[in-house]
């Protein structure tokens, strides 16, 4: 029997094939590691696994790959953006060391890789159903993980999630439906047809497709879910959610907006979407004042700064892209860190997402406190953190491409965010002398993980690293 | 390395290694500061003509890491290595080594602010020179609520500022441009380029009605973070006025130049009508603040020659003479725990030195001729004279008065009249005090007979 599929279709997924592998690996390992449970065991395999990957993605970068006839394409934008997910994977799968008490973690290690699997495919997805296929390969995955320890806001969290994803997966497939129907093929190639904008089912189809990403990047008015699930989900998985479904989710929408909107229909028709960041970035900014809750805040964090990186796309410049790709590479650092900051503090239960407990973290742990602050000061974007030239280069696209009503939206949203952020500064090092509980004694995974995201944070801002030839292609 | 670069960070780096310091020992913190400013101030005199740049950015717009001294900031550079070391000299804090940490930090800050020649660098050195601040409200500050207002309003300010330099360097094409003759921006956007830079320099220095965080901050701060941050830190806008927007967009400081005299003039007579009733020794002298530096707002907006002479006099004289109040104010409050003018009153019996120094500051601030105040104050209002503008000459003649009236008042209350019984008598300036004051009022005396090296600019 002939497969349809050559040597070069393999050749372009392999690094997600190796990741895949990888999780059979930290399965099988984990069987013959006794009955003892083996933490390390299993995050050390998955770390191999992915620094595997990553050398392997790294590689397939200036080749272009064409796989499954138009379905996969990777070599540039999609290499990239692969790499920042196999970041947030080895960020949060490190975060397992740091967790609960000594829990077999082999399973959730799994899971979480073939998730991150499914967030690759997305990255490099050419056509529907790849979309489709990559995107429920995540999901699933973040059900499970969302309900995987055995607390009350887990299980909500979970239940949440499935419910309103699943909804907005409906969206996404009925969206795909009625474009194939508009175009008659699946390949976002084919909705390079500028008579079908007269069309009323792609009108219709795109709106929906449209209304499926919004959802999947929580932005207003989808965001709601977002701080629910992140509050109730294990802390690894938090940070899995907060940088890689939302890489996968971003690769989708820039690819089909750079390379599959029909000619001259950019301007208005996506009008909507920059309408909608713009209000992300405001009402994700005001929600943040008012929590107490780590998780939570990143959650309502992430709604805005998911609004910045859309502000650099507005205009779909070539330049825009890559300032995007660059905030979105540093937000991931920013956030990782601010989650492995939180597990290094946290004891059996989590307490690492409460604000209360980093009460004098200044004195008690001042290292761990100087990086919180600097991922702080990152994701307000201020300096000397990468956060602050990514403010520059997303102000610079956007008034370069005329969208100062987004430049100035983005400015109103990042003076009320500062309030929120600076709050758990002022909490670290204010002068209250309570008694908290003190953390836990040492974990040097985490504490290693904060170290390289906080080094990554500051080295960014003065070697601004946006590679081109990232455009992304379709075929 | 170059030398400018070792300018900025050798207090950086010094700050940071501190807190390789034990924690309780004050001396040797102390020390160690001190020591650190004194050799940034070596290393900056040495760096005077010296630059260094290195590319940051080539796309959407060139921005270089471009550092070195102009004639201007040299000055204010200058001034502020002195007023930092003579603050760190003397500090007495709870939790001494984080504090002089921060200091350095304010320092080498503030630095990299005015040796900036590329409008970038100097959008990131000032959202930066915040930090170290905000943290000195948070650990030491009276109230920590003062620290959100300062925080709020200056990142505002930071925030519209970065928003300028951007579409600055869309325009231009580069931001590397403070300095740089010739460097002109015109157009349709221009004006709202120069309304960011503005309000950024407003909020900043301060002026009417923006000013509201600052006689809180002043008041909340310890002393000798205050007297840098009133001495230098409120010099970041009259300087971003000078070599930014008179620089870069000289026509439109000239078009909206009477908004900007009204604000000055306004903030001129309202400061000094507040300081009048004011009976806090440190917000007194933080509302005298506001009226000077109105004053100065008003020399800049009028563009002409000699009043930018008079302000770049009055720039360094306002510095030293509030560095050495508050200064002073703190060894005052350090000594009774207590600046009220209501509860104080003559110190300067058994506080001969004390009194002395305090008095030296005073008459600098109500422009006695010989120091160096009187000089700026006499060069701005005859320069605004020519340049047309007498009501504002006439209001700036009323506020001088009522400084008078503020400001002998504040000696008054504290140094004169019958000795309080019931206080105890304390030591009276220390050597170590004495040789902290001293530079900056030795400074005053020079500069006030002798202003020449500023005037020549």
């Amino acid at each position: 029997m002939t497969s349809p599929f050559g040597h070069a279709d393999w050749a372009a997924i392999l690094p997600v094939g190796v990741l895949a592998t990888t999780a059979l690996l930290v399965l099988v390992a984990d069987l013959f590691s006794g009955s003892r449970p083996q933490r390390y065991l299993s995050i050390g395999i998955a770390l191999a696994g992915t620094a595997a990957a990553a050398v392997l993605a790294a590689r397939q970068f200036g080749h272009n790959y064409d796989a499954f006839y138009g379905g996969f394409m990777t070599g540039g934008f999609a290499s990239v953006l692969q790499e920042i997910v196999l970041v947030a994977t080895a960020g949060s799968v490190i975060l397992y060391a740091a967790i609960g008490a000594s829990q077999r973690v082999a399973g959730m290690t799994a899971i979480m890789l073939w998730s991150a699997c499914g967030a690759m495919l997305m990255t490099g997805a050419a056509n529907l159903m790849m979309i489709f296929l990559g995107l429920e390969l995540l999901s699933l995955g973040l059900y499970a993980l969302c309900g995987a320890v055995d607390r009350r806001t887990a299980r909500e969290s979970a239940l949440k999630y499935l419910i309103l994803s699943s909804t907005a997966t409906g969206f996404l497939i009925f969206g795909s439906a009625l474009l194939f129907g508009a175009s008659g093929s699946v390949k976002l190639a084919d909705l390079v047809n500028p008579a079908l904008v007269l069309n009323p089912l792609f009108s219709l189809g795109f709106g929906m497709f449209l209304i499926g990403l919004v959802f999947k990047l929580s932005l207003v008015p989808f965001h709601t879910w977002t701080p629910d699930v992140f509050e109730g989900a294990p802390l690894p998985v938090t940070a899995f959610m907060s940088v890689a479904t939302k890489t996968g989710t971003l690769a989708v929408f820039a690819r089909f907006i750079y390379a599959a909107l029909p000619l001259g229909t950019s301007g208005w028709i996506l009008l909507p979407v920059w309408v909608v960041a713009g209000i992300s970035m405001i009402a994700g900014n005001v929600g943040m004042l008012a929590q107490h809750d780590l998780k939570r805040l990143l959650g309502y964090s992430g709604v805005a700064q998911i609004g910045y990186i859309l502000v650099a796309l507005a205009g779909v410049t070539p330049l825009g892209l890559r300032y995007a790709l660059y905030y979105l590479t540093a937000y991931a650092f920013m956030n990782l860190g601010a989650f492995a900051v939180a597990a290094a503090i946290s004891g059996e239960d989590e307490e690492g997402s409460k604000l209360a407990n980093y009460r004098g973290l200044g004195r008690r742990r001042p290292a761990l406190a100087a990086a919180m602050t600097i991922f702080l000061l990152a994701l307000a974007g201020l300096p000397p953190t990468a956060g602050f030239l990514g403010k520059i280069l997303i102000l610079s696209s956007s008034v370069a491409a005329g969208y100062l009503w987004l430049a100035a939206l983005l400015i109103v949203g990042t003076a009320i965010s500062l309030y929120a952020y600076a709050k758990v500064i002022r909490v670290m090092y204010g002068r209250e002398e309570d008694d908290v509980h003190d953390c836990r004694p040492f974990v040097p995974l985490a504490w290693a993980s904060a170290a390289i995201c906080a080094v990554a944070v500051i080295a960014m801002a003065f070697y601004p690293l946006t590679p081109s030839n990232v455009l992304p292609l379709v075929r | 390395m170059p030398l400018v670069m070792v300018t900025i960070l050798l207090p950086i780096v010094a700050g940071a290694l501190l807190f390789t310091l034990p924690r309780s020992d004050r001396i040797l913190s102390r020390a160690v500061g001190t020591a650190a400013a004194l050799a940034t101030l070596a290393a900056l005199l040495a760096a005077r003509e010296a630059q260094w740049s290195v590319r940051w950015l080539a796309r959407p717009f060139t921005a270089a890491f471009h550092f070195g001294a102009t004639p201007v900031s040299f000055w204010i550079a200058l001034l502020l290595g002195l007023c930092t070391a003579c603050a760190i000299a003397t500090t007495r804090v709870a939790r001494t080594r984080d504090f002089v940490a921060q200091m350095l930090f304010l320092e080498g800050t503030m630095l990299g602010l005015f040796l900036a020649r590329d409008l970038l660098v100097f959008a990131l050195f000032w959202d930066l020179m915040l930090l170290p601040v905000f943290f000195g409200l948070v650990g030491w500050g009276e109230h920590p609520a003062t620290a959100w207002r300062y925080f709020i309003y200056n990142f505002a300010g930071g925030l519209t500022l970065l928003l300028a330099t951007a579409a600055f360097g869309i325009i231009y094409g580069s931001t590397d441009v403070i300095g740089r003759s010739g460097a002109h921006l015109v157009g349709a956007w221009a004006p709202w380029i120069y309304a960011g830079f503005a309000f950024a320099f407003l909020v900043k220095t301060p002026i009417w009605p923006l000013h509201t965080w600052m006689p809180p901050t002043y008041a909340a701060l310890p002393s000798p973070m205050v007297s840098v941050v009133s001495a230098v830190q409120s010099k970041a806008g009259l300087y971003g006025f000078l070599v930014v927007a008179l620089a870069l967009l000289p026509q439109y400081v000239g078009e909206y130049a009477n908004p900007l005299i009204v604000l000055g003039a306004i903030s001129l007579i309202y400061g000094a009508v507040i300081a009048l009733v004011q009976t806090d020794a440190k917000r007194l002298v933080a509302y005298s603040s506001l009226s000077h530096l109105g004053l100065i707002v008003i020399a800049i907006a009028s563009g002409n020659r000699l009043a930018l002479a008079g302000a770049l006099v009055y720039i360094v004289a306002h510095g030293l003479f509030s560095a050495a109040l508050f200064l002073v104010l703190g060894y005052v409050e350090e000594r009774e725990g207590t600046r009220s003018l209501l509860h104080l009153r003559g110190l300067g019996w058994k506080n001969p030195r004390l009194a002395g120094a305090l008095c030296i500051a005073v008459l600098a601030a109500l422009g006695l001729p010989g120091l160096a105040g009187f000089v700026g104050e006499l060069v701005i209002l005859i320069g605004v004279y020519q340049a047309g503008y007498v009501w504002p000459v006439i209001v700036a003649l009323v506020a001088i008065v009522l400084a008078s009236a503020y400001m002998i008042r504040l000696y008054q209350d504290l140094m004169n009249g019958p000795q309080r019984e019931d206080l105890p008598v304390r030591v009276d300036l220390t050597w170590l005090e004495g040789l902290a004051v001293a530079p900056l009022l030795a400074a005053l005396v020079v500069l006030g007979v002798d202003p020449a090296p500023l005037l020549r600019l």
